[in-house]
């Protein structure tokens, strides 16, 4: 069992996790993610790690609350235990001096982008970050970002901070901010990450996206994370989740996310008393 | 493609079997696991062998039979295209090998079929056999190794 | 002079629900011998003075005394007996291939009356589980030595049991939530009931074997890491990526991996959404591709999940690799078997799922080299199959990740790590491995045989020899 240290929503629906699990703050690398369930009958699903403590031994994940198992995590108090947590997976973001970096994070991207910026800045790079959102009030980390990183820039949706709009808006910023910018690293929704790697392609900018796909153990054996790169399956979990996103078939990956939309929410709109009640009808 | 002699083709043949030990070379080279590497080695020591064939045949010493229509599996047909990466694995080192095979053959069998001189039309018929051969120990291979439960 | 003993020839059916009950449910098929039938089954043997029974076991149980103790309504003394030499019996009862080990080179097999031995053996397991207490054996004192076993499946399980009576620590380190590897994510229910492998698991923790789930030796921790606490490490890591066939439309909606589909079932208990909550689409028509017991578990599982459920086998029945009794269980069940069969590519609707698959009929080829008759396809016979679902049961290579973050492990093609065939020792010094990790999917017997024989070498190893 693993223990909620904290947990609290940090802005609407976005809740923020912190669990103690020693051995994976000790080994986890900016760009890996975990894999837990939220009670003994849960599903297992793949979080992002967005920061951690080696030396308290705790792990923080940034989540949406968007089906069952986000909507059960969101629901834990401090102090509460939730029986996995399996990490650190996947292989780690890859980090060296490129020069300047453009990172962008969208919704809960900001909290897994991070670290990364965090890296990326150790390794002596110009970091330059934008986050996105629909409004200014969805923002989150923005005093932790604004100490680490070279520039912090905004879009929201409305309008409410920063430019107006979506991550399509990326090659005007790329053009305002006038410096060469050697890589792009994008996080969050698929959409996002889509969008974030259509704008970058015709400037020729290296764009690395973190993938989000369906995983069930997240050690390479049941297949369901793959996606197409280059041409070629790729699995998520073991050969991922960072890819070149100017090589990932985004239509194949937005079809496969979508597998189990309607599932997704089925357990919570269930309730036990229906199913004690079918129960007992079998007895008699 | 025009071809002035016998030793024009041949010349042509080893050089194809040379680039093709580079390419598989140069893939052992970026593979990312050693395991992988050594299989890229070992299919560019397989065509610096065939390379050995031809260069025999070249100095006039026929050690080299012609033989019955080579079995085809259409595994190499079948199979979707591979584009490699440092991180492929066996099956897909197998698949890129069988194709390449293939396409090889298929050019030698036209080469064959477009040349007017029989002793040119029986030499590119032996080259694409040998194709075909070579296509067929990567395909059995595939066979017994990715299609065991299939 | 003793009375000449008549020979029964006929083997004792086990008593199973009837197809068309089952088909419909998830409850295990076979009900188990009664105390009677197991003991006119024991009655039977022969007690031959030359045991091939024994020979042919890869765990070397001794079969004779444990059938004679069940004749003799001993059934104490007889679990007693097999658990010398194996820790899991109910596992090994129910999912041996008995038939191409200890049962075919039985005497009576030429007669085809050969001994049921594997449900006897699942009879005295079932038998000690019923009598609510088990036998301890006797833990000796700790040797000082400290085992790391990577992979809680039927080899790590035997190395673990194993080790434990010889007096070593022994600590299981698992990826996955639940031990038993392929037990609890690959065999279903209905083969293998959850309840028996955690029963069998429990024993090993009753014995003070230490485990640790959810966590992934390669990730959560390097082997190199882990040497430096541990005497020694045992690698049963198991299945890795599972292999497609690489032909179009795999990447479709509603095409798995038999390792995805079972998982969901099994391990996550898809079958019982939404009270659990890892979903499992209904699906109406379902094509499984392969012919293994894989293969033969994902499609028994498609129909008692409601579908119309085919097998697509290259070859012919002959070939069929999966056991006789599973094949036969899957007819009498109603699976529709295409044989000489390959699917060439699937075609999807306008949202990406599975709507058809294009397959071509094949004939076997003459036999080449090797003697084998290797399938050819036949010219101008391709069809297209409505399905909305594929499973690719064609198999998998070795889990990556333990090879691919140990230095100095020496790797095979498919990415298996090499280990020795009669020691288990790999390349590395105090590393030892088996089971589908070094050969590629295998059976629970071999992964235990091969269990066995790495656990030899690790005592000896650690007692101051070399391991040979």
């Amino acid at each position: 069992m693993y223990k909620i240290i904290a947990s609290r929503m940090i802005v609407p629906n976005m809740h923020i996790l912190t669990i103690e699990a020693p051995v994976i703050a000790r080994q986890v690398q900016a760009g890996q993610f975990i894999i837990l369930r939220a009670e003994e009958e849960g599903e297992r699903i793949p979080l992002s790690v967005s920061d951690w403590d080696r030396a308290r031994g705790t792990i923080t994940t940034i989540f949406m609350n968007i089906g069952s198992t986000t909507s059960r995590l969101s629901q834990l108090a401090s102090g509460s235990f939730i029986p996995t947590v399996v990490g650190p997976l996947g292989n780690a973001s890859e980090i060296e001096h490129f020069g300047t970096v453009l990172l962008i994070g969208g919704c809960y991207g900001i909290g897994s982008l991070y670290p990364v910026a965090r890296a990326m800045k150790e390794k002596g790079n110009r970091v330059l970050v934008v986050i996105e959102a629909r409004s200014s009030y969805l923002f989150f980390w923005e005093d932790r970002y604004r100490v680490l990183v070279d520039k912090l820039l905004h879009i929201t949706r409305d309008g409410s901070k920063g430019l107006k709009g979506h991550i399509g808006r990326i090659p005007e910023i790329l053009t305002a901010l006038d410096e060469p910018v050697h890589r792009v690293l994008i996080n969050g929704c698929t959409f996002c990450l889509k969008r974030g790697s259509d704008a970058t392609r015709e400037l020729g900018i290296k764009t690395v996206v973190d993938l989000n796909p369906i995983m069930i153990d997240g050690t390479g054996m049941c297949g369901v994370c793959r996606v197409s790169v280059g041409g070629m399956t790729k699995f998520a979990c073991v050969q991922g989740p960072e890819f070149d996103g100017h090589e990932v078939d985004w239509a194949e990956l937005a079809q496969r996310r979508k597998s189990y939309m309607a599932e997704e929410v089925i357990p919570l709109r269930t309730s036990k008393c229906e199913e004690h009640a079918h129960q007992s009808e079998e007895v008699s | 493609m025009q071809f002035e002699s016998l030793v024009a083709v041949l010349e042509f043949a080893v050089r194809k079997e040379e680039e093709a030990a580079e390419f598989y070379t140069d893939l052992a080279r970026s593979m990312v696991q050693p395991h992988i590497a050594r299989i890229f080695e070992e299919f560019a020591a397989e065509e610096m062998e065939h390379k050995r064939k031809i260069l025999i045949v070249m100095t006039g010493r026929p050690g080299w039979i012609p033989q019955a229509r080579i079995k085809d599996l259409h595994v190499a047909d079948i199979v979707e295209d591979v584009v490699p990466s440092s991180d492929m694995g066996y099956q897909q080192a197998l698949i890129l090998a069988m194709k390449a095979e293939k396409a090889a053959y298929l050019l030698y069998m036209e080469l064959s079929s477009a040349s007017e001189d029989d002793a040119m039309k029986d030499l590119f018929y032996l080259l694409a056999q040998e194709e075909a051969r070579h296509r067929l120990r990567f395909e059995v291979e595939y066979d017994e190794q990715f299609s065991g439960e299939n | 002079m003793t009375e000449k003993k008549v020979l029964d020839l006929i083997r004792r059916e086990m008593p199973k629900q009837p197809p068309e009950v089952r088909k419909f449910n998830f409850n295990e098929v076979a009900f188990g011998y009664s105390e009677e039938l197991a003991v006119e089954e024991a009655k039977r043997c022969i007690q031959c003075k030359k045991a091939h029974c024994v020979q042919n076991c890869p765990v070397e149980i001794d079969i004779p005394a444990f059938i004679q103790c069940v004749a003799d309504r001993n059934f104490a003394e007889g679990i007693r007996i097999i658990k010398q030499k194996n820790c899991l019996p109910a596992i090994c009862g129910r999912v041996c291939p008995q038939e191409d080990q200890c049962e075919k080179v039985c005497t009576l097999v030429k007669k085809e009356g050969q001994l049921a031995i594997g449900r006897i053996e699942r009879f005295l397991a079932d038998w000690e589980a019923r009598q609510g207490h088990v036998d301890m054996p006797e833990i000796p004192e700790w040797t000082g030595k400290k085992v790391a076993v990577i992979g809680g499946g039927p080899a790590g399980l035997t190395v673990a049991g194993d080790l434990i009576l010889r007096g070593h620590k022994v600590t299981i380190f698992e990826a996955l939530h639940k031990l038993g590897g392929v037990l609890v994510y690959g065999i279903p229910e209905f083969r293998l009931p959850k309840a028996i492998v955690n029963r069998e698991v429990d024993y090993l923790k009753s014995l003070g074997v230490e485990v640790y789930t959810d966590f992934v030796v390669g990730k959560t921790q390097t082997m190199d890491s882990l040497l430096e606490e541990y005497d020694a490490a045992f690698v049963g890591s198991g299945a890795g990526l599972p292999w497609f066939m690489e032909i179009p439309g795999e990447n479709l909606n509603g095409v798995y991996s038999a390792n995805e589909y079972l998982t969901r079932l099994n391990l996550m208990k898809g079958y019982l959404f939404p009270t659990y909550h890892t979903p499992i689409k209904a699906h109406k028509r379902v094509a499984v591709v392969g012919g293994g017991n894989v293969a033969m578990d994902c499609a028994r599982s498609a129909l008692r999940l409601g579908a119309e459920s085919r097998i697509v086998y290259r070859r012919s029945r002959e070939e069929l690799p999966a056991r006789m009794e599973e094949i036969e269980n899957a007819e009498e069940e109603g699976v529709i078997f295409d044989f000489l069969t390959l699917p060439l590519r699937y075609n999807g609707d306008a949202s990406g799922w599975v709507k058809e698959m294009i397959v071509q009929k094949m004939e076997l080829g003459e036999p080449d080299a090797s003697g084998r008759r290797r399938p050819v396809p036949i010219e101008g016979s391709e069809v297209a199959v409505p399905v909305d679902a594929v499973v690719c049961a064609i198999g998998n290579s070795p889990n990556p990740l333990i090879g691919s973050t140990t230095p100095g492990l020496l790797l095979g093609k498919k990415g298996n790590i090499e280990a020795d065939e009669e020691t288990g020792k790999t390349s590395r010094d105090k590393i030892w491995a088996g089971g589908d990790v070094v050969t590629g999917a295998a059976t629970v017997i071999l992964a235990m045989g091969a269990g066995r024989k790495a656990a030899n070498s690790i005592h000896e190893y650690l007692m101051g020899g070399d391991g040979e």
